[in-house]
């Protein structure tokens, strides 16, 4: 067989899978924003109703400050969390190995065990987490005289929560950040030391310009990760309540629309609107820390 | 040969404390979820903090497997992992080498189109691909678990495996060109075996994937039989959220073989120190 | 005396990287430091430095002692085989980034950096990268960082290396003339036999973790020490005889062995011998001969292969060496 016949064969199920789950998808989206479809009748096409619903829809607004709240919270406080651990851990020390390993295992933990995992861990009267707290103090309260949160029941300890849990998968961001730091070249470090630089300097002027650039991406996809899949935590753990909807993001009122409510045209106008919100969020983004990148990349 | 920097002696002594505090914060909600589920199912939880259970009792073991038939859901999520993973490292490794091997535009356009698609988070595809799959007729079935490997599960891999082959030399590939090797071969006896630590990575991350894989299951099966264990796992969180133990006990027998897998595989990738520099390139 | 290692020792676990070296650097003078891939030097410029610490023994700079105290602290400058250039800085912020971070005033910096940016040449490049630099520009801009903040020593660890052999012969002689203006002590690394004897004042030839022999090129040339510094010296390297094949043309005492450069076997001799190979390099004409001698003449007087010629070597030109210790015998 030629050459360019084994490498059409070698290319063609990654292109058939891209075309067929990804491209053909993205299409099908905006032709079902436009339609009202159960999957039982055939869809009706009603033009832009679906958006003008979604913009006037009480449940699709809080979810969207819920989703972009949250991103503005946990984005920062996971990318700086990957960092700090990174460098923290790229020299080896003894038990790094371990240490490593620890940091990355929450991450690769399935997702509903994860979630089940914390709902005992945040329930209010015997989760671990609140009877820590409230050791030595009087019933519900802890030993500062703080009442214990009330993480499923409250609304802002709920979104708290889901906070609290994006902050120990940050495995996928840690692997990436070490791997690049340990890439950086040794003799700007020889030099460091030359030039009596301290500590705070040293990452200020060298580490974190030179690391700059994958922040840079890492801060985009840790974005759209965090706008989009906390599907699972709010779905399992606080099941988009507490009432009121405080802990309803985006990705659980799409999936609610399609899958509970049989609106797939619905959910499909809300999938889209929150993909052109995240563009133009990553977007601004990369505008604005654009010197970071390196010239020649 | 690992070299002390003078400079940082400083705060050297510091380094070790920190890690062991980090480390034993992300291990602290496994090890409840370990403890936890040795408890006795159904008693009332203690009011106070406890690091170990009193009395310690597998009988929560016993009753999640059967509450719910989570020995089956285990096999089968064997069974689609077994028929997912090593398809999607095959593909993710044909197409990262073809990248290579394609001219300068033809890969520019396919980089550019992998790199969209990684952007684009998969809970926004859930329910367009779900409409296709109704119209094809295969819920219910276990290939859209499974047809991702045709993707090689992520445009992520392909773009690993191409970066990893990218740094290989190039005269290598020029050399076997020379000798009329085809892709194939170049492919089987050239590059794969030189990429062994990223073939063993993206094995892990692909088995993580499939396994953990939650959302797929919960929207594409209806029949209890084709359940994978996350399915399971939800069966028993709808049938009683409150009896923690049985959760956990169910949740450690999920999380246990892809902890395994790591723990095994991720010798090949986690030990590396430093690289070197810009000499070493 | 500027610069000065007492006795220093180094080991890196079980290898054993220096073992006990003596050395000194004169105020004012190129030193360089010359030997094969681990021998050792570059351990050696690091332990002045800083970067590594000392095992056993002392270092000492311009009469203090160092050996505790950290790098920042010596006030010597480093240049390295990479540049060690921060790509995200320009040539300017590059060149001044000791004194900014040791702030200096703006003022100052921004006059010091101009002196040494005009002393290397460079001022049409202060605003550029790293990555538009070529590798010659961008070795001038370690150079400029390293002179200016005035230290009291300069320590060059094989900054030629990564050059092209054309720019690393300019830019050689560039740290020469530097060298000549500044004026200051510098010790420089290098596995180039040529470099060194060209550059320095100096050269120090170390071997093994240990250095074999000090003194001027002309000295570690013509009268080397010991067999690893005659085999490492000169191109095309030292032929060496044993007794029987030195009978031909002198009488070479037993448990020696002798040694001589190719440049003194002379093809008008009376021991018969014939041209195997003839290798032309430029100017000179390196000759391979039957037994082994390498000779090496004038490219425009050289023989044909297959010639027959008579060798002839003087008396004067022969060096001999200890055979079990290596050293330098006097006939």
């Amino acid at each position: 067989m030629s050459e360019r016949r084994q490498l059409a064969l070698m290319l063609a199920p990654y292109l058939v899978g891209l075309t067929a789950l990804v491209l053909v998808p993205a299409l099908v989206t905006f032709g079902l924003a436009l339609t009202e479809y159960d999957l039982v009748r055939s869809p009706v096409f009603v033009g832009l109703d679906n958006f003008r619903e979604l913009v006037r829809d009480d449940v699709f607004r809080r979810a969207v400050s819920n989703s972009l709240v949250f991103a503005a919270i946990a984005v920062p406080l996971r990318l700086g969390a990957a960092l700090g651990l990174a460098l923290l851990l790229h020299r080896r020390i003894p038990g790094v190995g371990g240490y490593r390993s620890a940091t990355v295992l929450p991450t690769v933990v399935p997702d509903i065990a994860y979630g089940l995992l914390w709902l005992w861990l945040l329930n209010p009267l015997y989760g671990p987490i609140n009877t820590l707290l409230g050791w030595g103090g009087a019933a519900n309260f802890t030993w500062i005289g703080y009442p214990l949160p009330q993480w499923l029941t409250h609304s802002n300890d709920a979104r708290a929560a889901i906070v609290i849990l994006s902050l120990f998968t940050i495995g996928e961001g840690f692997v990436v950040l070490l791997v690049t730091r340990q890439g950086l070249p040794a003799e700007l470090y020889d030099l460091a030391a030359l030039e009596d630089v301290t500590a705070w300097s040293l990452f200020r002027r060298i580490t974190l310009p030179l690391m700059a650039p994958v922040l840079l991406l890492l801060l985009a996809r840790d974005t759209i990760f965090s706008l989009q899949a906390t599907l699972v935590p709010a779905l399992v753990v606080t099941e988009g309540g507490p009432p009121l909807y405080s802990t309803t993001y985006v990705p659980l009122f799409v999936y609610r629309n399609a899958f509970e409510y049989l609106r797939y045209g619905y959910a499909s106008a809300a999938t889209l609107l929150m993909l052109i919100l995240t563009a133009a969020i990553v977007l601004v983004q990369l505008a604005l820390l654009r010197r970071y990148r390196l010239g020649n990349g | 040969m690992p070299r002390v920097r003078a400079g940082d002696r400083r705060f050297g002594g510091f380094r070790q404390p920190v890690a062991i505090a980090f480390g034993l914060l992300f291990l602290l909600p496994l090890w409840f979820l370990v403890a936890g589920s040795f408890r006795e199912p159904g008693t009332v939880p203690p009011r106070t903090p406890e690091l170990f259970p009193r009395p310690v009792s597998t009988e929560s073991y016993g009753d999640a497997f059967a509450l719910v038939d989570l020995g089956r859901y285990l096999l089968n999520s064997l069974a689609v992992a077994a028929l997912t993973v090593p398809p999607a490292v095959l593909v993710a490794s044909w197409a990262g080498f073809a990248l290579l091997l394609l001219a300068g535009r033809a890969r520019l356009v396919l980089l550019a189109v992998s790199f969209a698609a990684l952007m684009i988070p998969v809970t926004a595809l859930l329910v367009p691909r779900f409409t296709l799959y109704r119209w094809l007729g295969l819920t219910d079935t276990w290939v859209p678990l499974v047809a991702p490997a045709l993707l090689g599960l992520s445009p992520f891999y392909v773009l690993l495996f191409y970066w990893s082959f990218r740094r290989l030399p190039p005269e290598l590939f020029e050399a076997a060109r020379l000798e009329d090797a085809r892709p194939f071969v170049m492919w089987r006896r050239l590059a794969m075996p030189l990429v062994r630590p990223v073939t063993v990575a993206v094995a892990l991350l692909a088995f993580i994937a499939s396994w953990g894989n939650f959302l797929d299951p919960l929207v594409y099966l209806f029949d209890p039989d084709l359940y994978t264990l996350p399915l399971g796992l939800r069966s028993l969180a709808v049938l009683d959220r409150t009896n923690y133990p049985v959760l956990l006990a169910a949740a450690v027998a999920a999380t246990a073989p892809v902890v395994l897998a790591f723990a095994v595989a991720q010798r090949f990738f986690l030990h590396e120190d430093r690289g070197a520099g810009w000499l070493g390139r | 005396m500027s610069v000065s290692v007492v006795s220093v020792e180094k080991r890196f676990g079980d290898v054993v990287a220096l073992a006990g070296v003596t050395l000194e650097a004169r105020e004012g003078e190129l030193l360089v430091v010359v030997g094969p891939s681990g021998c050792g030097k570059s351990t050696l410029l690091r332990c002045v430095a800083g970067l590594e610490t000392v095992d056993a023994g002392t270092v000492r700079i311009r009469g203090r002692d160092v050996t505790g105290i950290r790098p920042a602290a010596r006030n010597v400058s480093m240049v390295f085989q990479s540049y060690a250039l921060f790509p995200h800085l320009t040539v300017g912020a590059n060149v001044g980034f000791g004194l900014v971070v040791r702030e200096t005033p703006k003022e100052e910096v921004r006059r010091r950096v101009a002196a040494a940016v005009e002393l290397i040449g460079i001022g049409h490049l202060v605003d550029r990268r790293p990555y538009q630099l070529s590798g010659g520009e961008r070795q001038r801009v370690a150079l400029a960082r390293a002179l200016v903040r005035e230290p009291d020593a300069y320590l060059l660890d094989e900054p030629l290396s990564n050059l092209d052999a054309g720019t690393r012969v300019e830019m050689r002689t560039e740290l020469r003339r530097l060298h000549r203006e500044v004026g200051a002590t510098m010790i420089h690394v290098t596995h180039d036999q040529v470099e060194a004897l060209t550059l320095a004042d100096r050269v120090a030839v170390m071997h093994a973790g240990a250095v074999r022999q000090v003194g001027t090129p002309d000295e570690v040339y013509g009268r080397p020490a010991d067999r690893t510094v005659a085999a490492f010296l000169g191109t095309p390297r030292m032929n060496f005889l044993t007794v029987g094949d030195a009978r031909p043309f002198c009488a070479v005492p037993d448990g020696a062995e002798a040694g001589v450069r190719p440049e003194h076997v002379r093809l008008d001799g009376e021991v018969p011998a014939r041209v195997d190979l003839v290798e032309v390099a430029g100017g000179d004409a390196y000759v391979h001969l039957s037994g082994g001698l390498v000779a090496r003449v004038a490219a425009d007087v050289r023989p044909v292969e297959g010639e027959d010629v008579g060798l002839g070597i003087r008396r004067e030109d022969v060096h001999l060496f200890d055979l079990e210790t290596g050293r330098r015998v006097e006939p």
